[in-house]
């Protein structure tokens, strides 16, 4: 009985999430010790607002990665959904709240494309959402002939980029709720557990009796709204829309979702491991760039990059080397 | 920064990650009790890993020790176009006393700046300026206008103003790239009636592209007598195209480059009109131009000031003025090391 | 006919586009310029040839941009202190092959997957290169160019080079053991164990041999100017993938050749001068490219879909 329990600690304390958990607060400890300024409350607002959209595209990458597939479209879909805000709000001179609306609509509607392509046809997540990546920035560069930069959007609106609540910024609660929205939806709902069955086998699934392809199309179209609303915090904050926005934003939401645990091959995974992924990386790359040797050499954009990327290795060697280690101390015994 | 610094800078953070080191080490936050406080200015380039700007970083690296003030120095390192603003909210809370940028978005980041100067942090502006509302000085190394007219007028000179010539940048989004083209196109329509804009292409800012455009611009145009190529990589790039096809001299090149990576083009007559600044004294003087401003010994309404090794300095209403663009030829070109 | 579907109509996409060049803007055909736009694709065929394995043995390597720039600068720097271009291209080979077997064991023997590795090491490699070498052009000296030959005949060489190294690993991989084996553990890595191969060294060896293309990509890319600029790999990775899905090469593993990644780079690499021969706007360039893989994919699922129902 004790050996049991003693075990589940230890399987407890292996679990990738706690092991996140634990990085995150060495992080926080080391950077309220090391780094200027770091837990200031401005800051900390900071961190939050600079780690919003990020954070929305890795909180809809998770469910998609759960049931086996990737959208590497969603940094370029935010940059088209922005643009389209713009051309709405300038060019047909709509009021914000129709735009906004009709904006996440159409986001909406390409997730949808994705999703047809690759239930309807079958066809591997990678390609099609690779081929998309090129479509929408294609797009949003079409639109504005690539120079056009669309500014001055109604005062309201931009205040939502400085707005905040209860001493937490806009994009704090839009975060908190969507997180929110994705843990029910993934670990709550039958329909959001079918995710995880439809990654570790596709097959088994549609054998129980569930719709695999309706299912496996619901996190692409998620996806496409979240860009959506991702491109309207960015248009606020940035108080700009312009065809380049979020450029690169895919591979940093799929570093967030891998480092929190969820596999790349799908099948496992959790929201709050996601969750514990971007602020992991929102506070790194926040903290790095206020450690005074860092600030010093000015090579804060770098190392985060780079400390970013060995956390993301040792995170997926962890457990590998977990067992290496054990099945070395298991051999001399047996 | 230097590549014998390399190694030096990748060891520094190893040892910040000891507990306690980072502090001992941290003269910029040390408490103002036995000396005067140091003044802290924080240099923001628009892109890091980027030749234009290292050389600028090395010019405000000098000053800073000169003024012996602490200086931040950090930058986008990818095209993600909120990166800037990011940087710049984050030094506000960092509590720096100037800030200097190279704005790689003009109304874009204006709103980050005048958040700075709310919390009583000082703004200058180099290389490209933000709306002047939202900072007190812009280190001027030519105005928008100044480089348009300054590119199209060189081009009319090499054409015998007609005939066609075509155009290539740095990316079809970026900003200045933009005002740039805005102000050639301007000239062009006012005072070359007979000359054409034929097309204009992205390199990416990657040389290579910038030789493919170029290879298939000259033989699908067989007409085309110029290539204005204004992003650095660009004017080598699309010289290397033009000596490749066997058209040195019959398409002239005229761009913005940097003397090191064009110096052979030059000399062998591909390249015909290289102009720039000298970009190390920009970054120099953006530092100086900070620090007097912080001081209080440059104001609003002033008419010159003094910039160490520059001596004294012009200025134009906000404007602080670098001095006018080289035009690097054959002959001068081996005086310019950056 | 069937077999051959996806190449043959990817071929026949690059010739419709080549006839229509043809009648509308034939100053397409000049054979000097026609040569320099040729020659200027043999770097990206040789990572093409690379991404090609990788992902018939079920994998992909997104760092094959970073470790082709880190190549360039390494050969360059090596070329600037007067070495020998065959010293500088070993060393080339070298730091590719040691980039591309760091890959290898992360992802063969540590079973990690290989998007995520070669994102973390695509990160790694273009950070330090910036760090090191901060954007700063390496002048050469003017005997590498060309390999100090005329620029004609250094083109002929570069082109003749390559295609010459393609129709060789496309023989090597159809009519050698170690070119089965590559098939086999991307179609079933456990029948495959079964069957008496190694899978990991299998996987593990293609990742060499890429980090090694991407060496010799460097190079070659190198000696077609004076000059190397060490932000020459960005983004190549994309093209090298693209090129292989366009051609045929299916991500799920054992399927593909390589003349169809030949076609599928000939295709994308016509698309940029197309554009400026037919005079349509640069801003349509990326709008058109994700439009031609997703016919190129959408015509793969329509047929299969047919050939199941």
């Amino acid at each position: 009985m004790s050996s049991q329990n003693s075990r589940s600690i230890k399987s407890l304390l292996l679990r990738h999430e706690v092991l996140l958990v634990l990085v995150l607060v060495l992080e926080i400890f080391y950077f309220l010790n090391n780094a200027r300024n770091f837990g200031t409350p401005d800051n900390l607002s900071n961190i939050v607002r600079h780690s919003a959209e990020i954070g929305l595209l890795a909180l809809a990458m998770m469910p998609v990665i759960l049931t086996g597939g990737i959208d590497l479209s969603v940094g370029s879909l935010l940059g088209l959904c922005a643009v389209l805000f713009g051309v709405m709000t300038h060019d047909w001179h709509w009021a914000t709240l129709p735009a906004a609306f009709v904006t996440i609509l159409l986001g909406g509607l390409a997730g949808a494309f994705n999703a047809t392509l690759i239930t309807a046809l079958r066809l591997p997540p990678l390609i099609v959402t690779l081929g998309t990546y090129s479509l929408f920035r294609g797009l949003a560069e079409a639109i504005t002939q690539g120079t056009k930069t669309y500014r001055s959007f109604d005062p309201g609106f931009l205040g939502l980029g400085e707005f905040r609540f209860l001493g937490l910024p806009l994009q704090g609660w839009v975060l908190g709720f969507a997180a929110l929205f994705f843990g029910i939806l993934v670990h709550l709902t039958v329909f959001g557990r079918s995710f995880r069955a439809i990654g570790y086998s596709p097959e088994g699934t549609r054998y129980a009796g569930i719709p695999v392809l309706r299912r496996t199309a619901m996190p692409y179209i998620l996806a496409g709204l979240t860009a959506a609303v991702a491109a309207l915090l960015f248009t606020a904050r940035l108080q700009q829309a312009r065809a380049d926005a979020g450029t690169g934003y895919e591979l940093a939401a799929i570093t967030a979702v891998v480092l929190g645990g969820t596999s790349i091959f799908g099948g496992s995974g959790t929201v709050y491991g996601t969750l514990t992924g971007i602020a992991a990386i929102a506070i790194l790359s926040n903290g790095i760039s206020r450690v005074p040797a860092v600030l010093k050499a000015g090579i804060g954009g770098e190392l985060a990059s780079l400390l970013t990327g060995a956390l993301l290795l040792l995170a997926l060697a962890a457990p590998a080397l977990v067992r290496l280690l054990q099945s070395a101390r298991k051999q001399p015994t047996t | 920064m230097k590549r014998s610094q390399f190694l030096a800078l990748l060891a520094a953070p190893a040892f910040a990650f000891l507990p306690g080191c980072g502090k001992s080490g941290d003269a910029a936050s040390a408490p103002g009790g036995s000396v005067e406080k140091r003044l802290t200015i924080a240099f923001l380039p628009k892109s890091k890993g980027n030749r234009y700007f290292s050389t600028c970083e090395k010019g405000a690296r000098a000053a800073a020790e000169e003024l012996k003030v602490d200086f931040l120095f950090d930058g986008p390192t990818n095209t993600d176009p909120a990166k800037q603003n990011e940087i710049v909210e984050n030094w506000i809370t960092l509590g720096v006393d100037v800030i200097a940028v190279a704005c790689e978005n003009r109304e874009g980041i204006s709103g980050a700046l005048k958040k700075a100067q709310a919390k009583g942090i000082k703004v200058v502006t180099f290389d490209s300026d933000t709306t002047p509302d939202a900072r007190s000085f812009f280190v001027n190394e030519a105005t928008d206008e100044g480089i348009g007219h300054a590119l199209m007028d060189g081009a009319a000179q090499l054409c015998g103003e007609e005939g066609e010539f075509a155009l290539i940048c740095a990316t079809l989004t970026a900003a200045n790239q933009n005002q740039w083209r805005k102000q050639i196109e301007a000239r062009l329509a006012a005072k070359y009636p007979k000359m054409k804009l034929v097309d204009s292409k992205p390199c990416d800012d990657q040389k290579d592209k910038a030789q493919q455009e170029a290879t298939n611009l000259l033989s699908a145009y067989p007409n085309l007598k110029c290539i204005m190529a204004i992003c650095s990589p660009a004017v080598p790039g699309a010289a290397e195209a033009v000596k490749q096809a066997g058209k040195s001299g019959a398409v002239k090149i005229i761009g913005l480059g940097l003397p090191s990576e064009n110096r052979a083009y030059v000399k062998e007559g591909v390249t015909q009109s290289l102009i720039l600044w000298n970009v190390e004294d920009l970054g120099y003087l953006a530092v100086q131009t900070a620090y007097a401003v912080a001081n209080g010994t440059l104001k609003a309404g002033d008419k010159t000031m003094k910039a160490g090794r520059l001596n004294e300095v012009e200025i134009d209403g906000t404007s602080v003025l670098l001095g006018k663009p080289f035009v690097f030829t054959k002959d001068n070109i081996d005086q310019f090391q950056f | 006919m069937n077999r051959y579907f996806r190449e043959l109509s990817v071929t026949g996409a690059l010739v419709l586009l080549l006839a229509v060049l043809a009648i509308w803007a034939p100053h397409f055909y000049q054979p000097q310029p026609l040569l320099s736009r040729f020659t200027a694709q043999t770097p990206a065929l040789i990572l093409t040839i690379g991404m090609t394995l990788v992902m018939i043995v079920r994998q992909i390597d997104i760092s094959v941009g970073a470790q082709f720039g880190v190549c360039a600068v390494v050969a360059g720097l090596i070329s600037a202190s007067g070495a020998p271009l065959i010293v500088a291209l070993a060393a080339a080979l070298a730091a590719g092959a040691i980039m591309g077997a760091l890959n290898g064991v992360l992802i063969a023997w540590m079973g990690l997957p290989s998007i995520v590795v070669s994102l973390a090491t695509m990160v790694t490699w273009a950070e330090l290169l910036r760090l090191f070498q901060q954007g700063k052009f390496i002048n050469l000296p003017a005997n590498v160019q060309w390999f100090g030959l005329s620029q004609s005949a250094g083109q002929q060489g570069l082109i003749f080079g390559s295609v010459l190294l393609l129709a060789g690993v496309s023989w090597l991989l159809k009519n050698r053991s170690g070119g089965r084996h590559i098939y086999a553990v991307g179609s079933d890595a456990e029948a495959a164990r079964l069957a008496g191969i190694n899978p990991k060294l299998t996987t593990f060896t293609v990742f060499v041999i890429m980090g090694t293309l991407a060496g010799l990509a460097a190079v070659l890319n190198m000696v077609q100017s004076p000059q190397v600029d060490p932000k020459c790999g960005v983004a190549l990775e994309l093209r090298a993938i693209a090129a292989a899905v366009v051609g045929g090469v299916a991500v799920s593993g054992g399927r593909g050749r390589l003349w169809g990644s030949f076609a599928g780079l000939l295709l994308l690499a016509t698309i940029n001068p197309a554009l400026t021969f037919l005079h349509v706007e640069a801003y349509w360039e990326k709008a058109i490219q994700g439009l031609v893989i997703l016919l190129a994919v959408i015509a793969d699922g329509l047929r299969s879909r047919r050939q199941t129902s």
